[in-house]
């Protein structure tokens, strides 16, 4: 294929984040085929809600057989958020989990001044990046066992994950500024939880410690063991020392019958477990089972350490190695007290990595180090020494971490950890220097006038958006977008099937905690519609009542005006009266409906007068009689139907209803009317020929009643 | 991650996402549409509902008219006939699909239709074989049956001119996504015929004033005017303070930036920012996501490629899928 590399990928890392240092050959993806065979007569695309892509792949008619049907859908998710590390329901949990402390830094962000901000603000960042941690799994282990086994030198714990390791080195670097004086101790901490991550592909002194320990149950005498010394040399350069001189005190010359004759040897191993354990550690605490001294302040640990180093070397020209008998055992410790006293050819030897290398540079060669350039330098050093047979993603971002440059950082975080990370840890970047912090905040205007920030929210947002489970609290990340988060979210919520009662309420609610009323009444208005067109008259009515859409109601209202001014049979009347009932709870919204109010009014009175004859009732259908006639809201097409029902009021056996003035009003509507009959557009209210005559006579009746009676 | 969520019946020529991506509207060579529902919207199996045929003649394409006027489409038979179908459940017959509209049948055949302009009055742009552009207005907002022919002319910046003998064999409309009460509705088209004038794509927007619609652009560079046009794509624009509109022709897929503040002739400005190719040949479909940023293609070579630009503004292939076995 021209113009493609021939590498494939896994659809899961495909990143659709466009970043600066983009050169490389667009990658191929497979669109696995389940139901179809190829050839294809047609590609057609479409996108759903997010990133989601729909694939319409449609057969040829000729390939197919019988059996192939006429094509498939695929659903294509351009991205995950976490790069597929982590299983999908536990990814949800982490999604859902660092909403809340999210939410809580940007409502500080924004309520925070200036002054303040400079001082204090690391310390909610640490606090933001404390709770995420906390979400991405536990590397301590909780419980310690009972009855501990000696032979056990490394606890289990679970698995971590690389992700956790890397929102760990974001928070190391960038935000926690109480740890900047120590930072090499912390590396060496991180290493001792995520060694095991570099284990998968190469070599690694927590590999080697786990396959020892495996052996150690069947082993006799360690100390014949070449392994066994190895591996502590190993241990001790990464600075494990706990590890160390629990495996030191396996040595053979502890056991009660080697008493009398390896006391030497017994002293020399015990001597060097001793030094161990008194190595003095530039930090300001320790957890209980970690060993060594530790020191708070540099001049006080340049003392100490000079003093140590002391000892080492005292103990390494001492004349008790020569009484020593145990030939492992001596060369054993000798190696040892190499790995404390810096000999660097020993310590590449006994390291697998370039990071356990630095890290065992930092323990023993340069335990001064400080500030980011000089620990680039060394990781350079190292990196020459160990070259990188595979490149870890984890590695890629230390090294991006080291060199300072912000951009290195986030693209390795988005392309080796998601947009989840991505977004969240920029929270840590921009606090950790101005000058990523004015990286991450520029605009540019080649995407639009956004600035990087914004752009991986709206990444992230999108992929939240495309998974039913967690779209809405895509909202918060898209409103924390100055620029382009609400036109988003509009995009998002007019793409949410609203005839759904539980995804309309809760898109209404996201529309009023963030000002959209607009795109709200659509919603609202949409959900009408379909209900209208689907039979559900009152839910549309009181759906397109709340989002005030007057067209669509006017509209309604003069459907019903047809509907009665047609069929005056009472049956058919009964199946409306409830719609306007609800119509007319809010009448102002259309203005025909204040007469389909008084309309039913008058039905209803009308219908007594027809049920029980009491004059009252008959005076009280004639006085709504009245004012309907009089109101100017009553369309013309009715006023002939109102007074053909009413003809029994106007015939009343006891007496006339109607007043002079009243009367004449009537005669008056019907002129009207008749001359209304000639216009074009005129309704005709579908009532029997003879309504108009039987109508007029009636009046006329009522009319000369009417003047005998005043 | 890519999974398969539904089969399409034998026969089908083309499908068609509603506006909640919940359903899908098929159309069959037989002349039959077939609609397919997820009942639950966490899910993401589809089954078949509704089938009824629409036309003798094959189905070339199905649109969603928008939400806002009811769960409906437009179907474009291969004999050129344009008509609209809904769906209502009414007390006699219950939930059914019933035809609204079959519009006029004249000489030319439809090619290509879009909806625009929800938000106020509903209108349908056609483009028909002749070269003509018809828009159609809706007259009732709860009636999908009345309709009224707004305007009607040709694709072309010098409208004085007519091209009598114009023959059309495909054309392609975007609608300017934005919904706003306030802007005025614009639409791209752009035509492949046999008249050079009619083909390179031009932005139309309704002048209130004049009570009529007027061209705003042109999205073509003079040497390739006469370039025919397969496909055009206007962006969801949801904050850049210009708008993005992808056309594709032969030559290959452009990408044009549409300045938004007219020039004293009411002229927009229109720079292309990219030639892209990649496709080799033809261009079948465009959509933009809907954040505007990635644009997904297919083409005759059986591809979907994803292109977008970088933070410097360069524009470039992003990936490709490629359907394998």
């Amino acid at each position: 294929m021209p113009g493609v590399t021939s590498d494939s990928g896994e659809l899961n890392s495909l990143s659709v984040v466009p970043h600066t240092l983009d050169t490389q050959k667009p990658r191929v993806y497979p669109l696995r085929l389940h139901r179809v065979t190829r050839p294809l007569a047609r590609l057609s695309i479409s996108w759903a809600r997010g990133n989601t892509l729909r694939v319409s792949l449609l057969q040829t008619d000729d390939a197919a057989s019988e059996q192939t049907p006429g094509g498939e859908v695929v659903e294509v998710k351009l991205g995950s958020a976490d790069a597929g590390e982590i299983p999908e329901a536990q990814w949800r949990r982490i999604a859902y989990g660092s909403v809340a402390p999210f939410a809580l830094l940007q409502s500080r962000k924004n309520s925070m001044d200036a002054l303040h901000y400079e001082k204090d603000w690391w310390e909610h960042v640490m606090e933001y990046s404390k709770e995420i941690n906390s979400l991405l799994g536990n590397t301590k282990s909780s419980v310690p066992p009972t009855i501990e086994d000696p032979k056990t030198v490394l606890k289990k714990v679970e698995e971590p994950t690389s992700l956790k390791a890397a929102w760990e080195l974001m928070e190391m670097f960038y935000a926690d500024k109480q740890s900047q004086t120590w930072i090499p101790e912390r590396l060496l901490d991180w290493l001792a939880d995520f060694d095991c991550l570099f284990s998968g592909t190469q070599p690694t002194v927590h590999a080697k410690l786990v396959s020892f320990q495996n052996k150690l149950v069947t082993i006799q005498a360690v100390e014949n063991h070449p392994e066994y010394w190895e591996i502590m040399s190993s241990a001790l350069a990464v600075g494990w020392l706990d590890v160390v001189v629990k495996l030191l005190r396996l040595h053979g010359s502890y056991l009660f019958d080697q008493l009398g004759s390896r006391e030497i040897e017994n002293g020399l191993v015990e001597a060097v477990a001793l030094l161990i354990s008194e190595m003095p550690r530039l930090r300001p605490d320790m957890p209980t089972e970690k060993i060594g001294e530790c020191y708070s302040t540099k001049p006080e640990f340049m003392k100490a350490w000079e003093k140590w180093r002391a000892k080492i070397t005292k103990l390494d020209c001492s004349a008790f190695w020569l009484q020593c008998d145990h030939q492992q055992t001596r060369v054993g410790l000798k190696n040892m007290l190499q790995v404390m006293l810096g000999n660097a050819s020993v310590l590449s030897n006994v390291t697998y990595h370039w990071i356990e290398l630095y890290i065992s540079h930092f323990l023993y060669v340069r335990p001064f180090t400080v500030g980011l350039e000089s620990m680039y330098s060394l990781a350079q050093k190292c990196m020459h020494l160990k070259p990188i047979s595979y490149r870890h993603k984890l590695m890629g971002l230390i090294i991006g971490i080291l060199e300072e440059n912000t951009e290195v950082v986030l693209a390795e975080c988005s392309r080796s950890f998601g947009p989840w990370m991505t977004t969240h840890a920029i929270e840590l970047m921009a606090a950790g220097s101005t000058q990523a912090e004015t990286l991450l905040h520029e605009e540019q205007s080649k995407i639009g006038g956004i600035c990087i920030e914004e752009l991986h929210r709206l990444t992230y947002a999108q992929i939240l958006s495309s998974h039913a489970l967690t779209w809405n609290i895509a909202p918060i990340y898209l409103t924390s977008c100055l620029k382009q988060g609400l036109g988003l979210l509009e995009n998002l919520l007019y793409k949410q099937p609203v005839q759904h009662h539980l995804v309309l309420l809760k898109s209404m609610e996201i529309c009023r905690l963030n000002g959209l009323d607009y795109v709200s009444y659509n919603m609202m208005k949409i959900a009408g519609v379909h209900y209208w067109k689907h039979g559900k008259k009152g839910s549309a009515v009181f759906w397109l009542q709340q989002a005030r859409d007057e067209v669509r109601l006017n509209r309604i209202a003069k459907h019903l005006f047809d509907f009665v001014g047609k069929s005056v049979s009472d049956e058919s009347f009964k199946q409306w009266e409830g719609m306007i009932e609800l119509l007319g709870t809010e009448s102002k919204t259309a203005g025909g409906l204040e007469f389909l109010k008084k309309y039913r009014d008058f039905r209803r009175s009308l219908q007594q007068v027809q049920e029980g004859i009491t004059t009252d009732a008959a005076r009280k259908a004639a006085e709504a009689l009245i004012s309907l006639m009089r109101n100017p809201s009553t369309p013309q097409q009715f006023w002939l139907p109102l007074l053909y029902d009413s003809l029994k009021l106007l015939n009343w056996q006891e007496g006339p209803l109607l007043n002079v003035s009243q009367t004449n009003l009537l005669l008056n509507k019907l002129q009207e009317l008749s001359l209304a009959r000639l216009l074009p557009g005129f309704v005709d209210a579908g009532l029997p020929p003879e309504a108009l005559q039987s109508v007029r006579l009636a009046l006329a009746t009522n009319l000369g009643r009417a003047i005998l009676e005043e | 991650m890519d999974k398969s969520i539904l089969t399409l019946d034998k026969g089908t020529r083309c499908t068609a996402w509603n506006y909640s991506g919940q359903r899908l509207a098929a159309g069959l060579v037989d002349g039959s549409l077939l609609i397919y529902d997820s009942t639950d919207p966490a899910s993401s199996t589809f089954i078949s509902t509704s089938r009824f045929k629409v036309q003798e003649s094959s189905i070339l394409k199905v649109v969603w008219v928008p939400p806002e006027y009811g769960d409906a489409v437009a179907c474009i038979g291969a004999d050129g006939t344009l008509s609209l179908w809904e769906e209502v459940t009414e007390d006699t017959e219950g939930h059914h699909w019933k035809l609204c509209k079959c519009f006029d049948r004249n000489t030319s055949q439809v090619l290509d239709i879009q909806f625009g302009d929800a938000e106020t009055c509903l209108k349908l742009v056609a483009a028909y074989s002749d070269g003509q552009i018809k828009i159609y207005e809706l007259l009732d907002t709860l009636e999908l049956e009345k309709w009224q022919l707004q305007a009607e002319f040709q694709n072309v910046i010098d409208l004085v001119s007519n091209f009598g003998h114009a023959s059309c064999v495909s054309a392609s409309i975007s609608w300017n996504p934005q919904r706003s009460e306030v802007q005025q509705s614009s639409f791209v088209l752009g035509f492949s015929s046999n008249v050079p004038a009619l083909n390179s794509p031009k932005v139309w927007e309704f002048d209130l004033d004049h009570q009529r619609w007027l061209p705003v652009a042109e999205l073509s560079l003079p040497e390739e005017k006469t370039d025919q046009v397969s496909a055009v794509a206007w962006a969801p624009n949801i904050g850049r303070p210009y708008e993005l509109i992808a056309v594709a022709t032969q030559k290959g897929i452009s990408i044009w930036h549409l300045g938004s503040n007219p020039d004293a002739d009411g002229r927009l400005s229109a720079q292309k920012l990219a030639t892209l190719s990649g496709h080799d040949s033809e261009v079948w479909e465009m959509e933009w996501d809907m954040s505007g940023t990635t644009l997904a293609t297919t083409g005759s070579d059986g591809m979907v490629r994803l292109w977008q630009s970088n933070l410097n503004g360069m524009w470039h292939e992003q990936a490709v899928l490629t359907p394998a076995s």
